[in-house]
């Protein structure tokens, strides 16, 4: 009898709940974007082990350091427990912003693609249009989604890096990580863009002063190690054994960028508890205020035979019908506002990942606390006699 | 079908002292009966339906439907006991607005257990009666006072309760409506069940089975019983 009509008079009610479930959910989205960004890196940096040369240096990211020559490559190669060093260049796309790796910095990365990537966790990068790289490419470009979207490239585009033209090949599915925002060449191609952004290297190499090849010229290197083998101590194995490196030992890696996240880790934790405890509270204040007002209601069914039970479970039902209501609206309320800001800062930014945990999560935790509020009412309710129920909703 | 004795209420006030109402009230109502109970603004009419159809609790005294000694029960089994024993009929409806005029009528077999096509079917029958059957899919707030009050009544016989209660049943209502709600309860006196009105109009509720007053906390005329006709 009141299956269709089950929500009849509880408008209010939905849109307050919605409003809450979509604060819930937004925030929660942001969070989520900055775990996934976290958590991307994370799992690079204990794929592989990332050498650089000694010093200061041009590189970036994983590689800043000073030149790591060929003959250090060659050394690192030959170290027991290593199985495979990817020469790098990895560059600053615009070498006025700043070396630090952040969220959205723009970076060349040239891969010797002679050598299979060593990374455990990304022995391949996930193409969603065209193709990745291959041996003996030059003057091609495959780059990251945000990079893409930002620019409006795609597959067949033209890019211009350091006065030379490249073309697309392919377009990187979405990791909501760092190499969403990357220009992936030839290691070749990338060794010419150095040389073309710094002028103390070019100055350097017209000098003679110091015989460097191109196969010198390296930012860094990828480092893979056997199975079986501690990656620690493979990488302490290669500071001991091969000189003029810095070696990044993988966990400490890890904990130096957790470390380096903190802040972030602690904005998310504030956001999602700031979001448990609005979203929460508008939830629970919207189910409890929606059976209150219904007093009357109560008061006259009671009148009419109902017993603890039957009111109980009817008031359930209905608190767990609005609030899931409530909640998906809420959700769609939140992805569209989420999709709606992304689009509006454009540059192919990303700041909300909307995950099937979270939505579920969302859903659940709105249906749990209005089940909560909807008892705790009820209880409320119930206590009441027949009468004194009437009187008071009227 | 209906017994009550020495039922006692008394109010307090926030902060004040405390108000008598009801001061030991004996009521007996059989079956076939209909008895007015009649007195002035705030005499204590409402509050003695309210004891003896279990919406509140009393102070002192007992009630018993049949021969069950239903105030004695727990709420859960009060509740059943209205269920199965009383309906209600009062003086501002009390329809669900969220429901429609059918809806409000077929509510009242769903905590009996009783709910099904046939209720339906009987829920119709019961609006054709009242001549509000083409108002079925109405809610409350489409429907006029009078039309209201008719579909509260229909609610109210729906699960043939041996006992009915009316709380000023015309008190909301024009003179041709009270009209149609006191035949109306009269018939249902008239057809076998018990019936009490309290009501400040007991005229429109004549020829009663009895008329008693409550003045002080008492019902006055109290054990007499007699036709009273108009």
């Amino acid at each position: 009898m009141l299956g269709p009509r089950l929500l009849r008079g509880y408008g209010f009610t939905v849109a307050g709940i919605a409003i809450g479930v979509a604060g819930l959910t937004a925030l929660g989205g942001m969070s989520e974007r900055i775990v996934r960004f976290i958590e991307g890196g994370d799992r690079f940096v204990l794929g592989q082990i990332s050498v650089a040369g000694r010093g200061l240096g041009m590189g970036t990211g994983f590689t800043a350091g000073g030149l790591l020559p060929a003959s250090a490559i060659r050394a690192i190669a030959g170290v027991p427990g290593v199985a495979g060093v990817q020469p790098q260049v990895m560059l600053p796309l615009n070498p006025t912003t700043s070396q630090f790796m952040t969220l959205t910095q723009e970076l060349v990365l040239g891969l010797d693609l002679s050598v299979p990537i060593p990374n455990r966790h990304y022995p391949t990068l996930p193409v969603r249009t065209g193709r990745f790289l291959s041996g003996g490419d030059r003057h091609v470009a495959v780059v990251g989604a945000a990079f893409a979207s930002s620019r409006g490239l795609d597959v067949g585009a033209r890019l211009t890096l350091e006065g030379e033209t490249y073309e697309i090949v392919g377009v990187l599915d979405r990791t909501l990580t760092a190499p969403d925002r990357f220009v992936i060449v030839s290691i070749a191609d990338a060794r010419t863009q150095w040389v073309a952004k710094d002028p103390m290297l070019r100055t350097v190499l017209a000098s003679g002063a110091v015989p460097v090849r191109a196969e010198d010229l390296n930012t860094g290197a990828a480092v893979g190690w056997r199975t079986g083998e501690d990656p620690d101590v493979v990488a302490r194995r290669i500071a001991e054994r091969v000189a003029g490196v810095n070696v990044q030992i993988p966990s400490e890696l890890s904990r130096q960028l957790r470390a380096s996240t903190v802040f972030f880790s602690a904005l998310l934790t504030g956001i999602a508890a700031l979001g448990l405890v609005i979203g929460g509270l508008s939830v629970a204040n919207t189910i409890a205020a929606a059976v209150f007002e219904r007093i009357r209601d109560f008061g006259v069914k009671r009148a009419l035979g109902a017993t603890d039970a039957q009111l109980g479970r009817e008031v359930l039902t209905e608190s767990l019908a609005v609030t899931l209501s409530g909640g998906v609206t809420g959700i769609v309320i939140a992805i569209a506002l989420g999709r709606g800001i992304d689009l509006w800062i454009s540059r192919g930014q990303q700041l909300f990942l909307f995950s099937a945990r979270l939505l579920a999560g969302a859903l659940i935790f709105a249906g749990l606390l209005g089940a909560v509020a909807a008892l705790y009412a009820t209880l409320r309710v119930v206590r009441l006699s027949p009468a004194e129920a009437i009187r008071r909703g009227a | 079908m209906l017994r009550a004795r020495g039922l006692v209420k008394t109010y307090r006030a926030p902060a004040g002292p405390r108000i008598p109402v009801l001061d030991g009230v004996d009521v007996d109502v059989k079956a076939g009966e209909l008895v007015v109970v009649a007195g002035a603004s705030g005499s204590g009419k409402s509050t003695l339906l309210n004891l003896l159809g279990l919406l509140e609790d009393a102070d002192a005294g007992d009630v018993w439907f049949a021969d069950e000694h239903v105030s004695a029960l727990g709420r859960s089994a009060r509740s059943g006991a209205r269920g199965r024993f009383v309906g209600f009929v009062f003086q501002s409806f009390l329809l669900l607005p969220s429901l429609t005029a059918l809806d409000n009528v077929v509510l009242a077999a769903r905590y009996v257990g009783r709910s099904g096509p046939e209720t339906r079917r009987r829920a119709r029958e019961l609006l054709e009666e009242l001549g509000v059957a083409e108002r079925h899919e109405h809610y409350p707030p489409q429907l006029s006072g009078g039309e209201q009050q008719r579909v509260a009544f229909c609610r109210a016989v729906l699960n043939d309760p041996p006992l009915l209660l009316a709380d000023e049943p015309t008190g909301n209502l024009d003179d041709a409506n009270a009209h149609v709600i006191a035949g109306a309860l009269r018939r249902r006196a008239a057809a076998g069940g018990a019936v009490v009105v309290v009501t400040h109009r007991p005229e429109a509720f004549v020829p009663a089975t009895a008329v008693f007053r409550i003045e002080n906390g008492r019902l006055e005329g109290y054990p007499l019983k007699k036709e009273v006709a108009p």
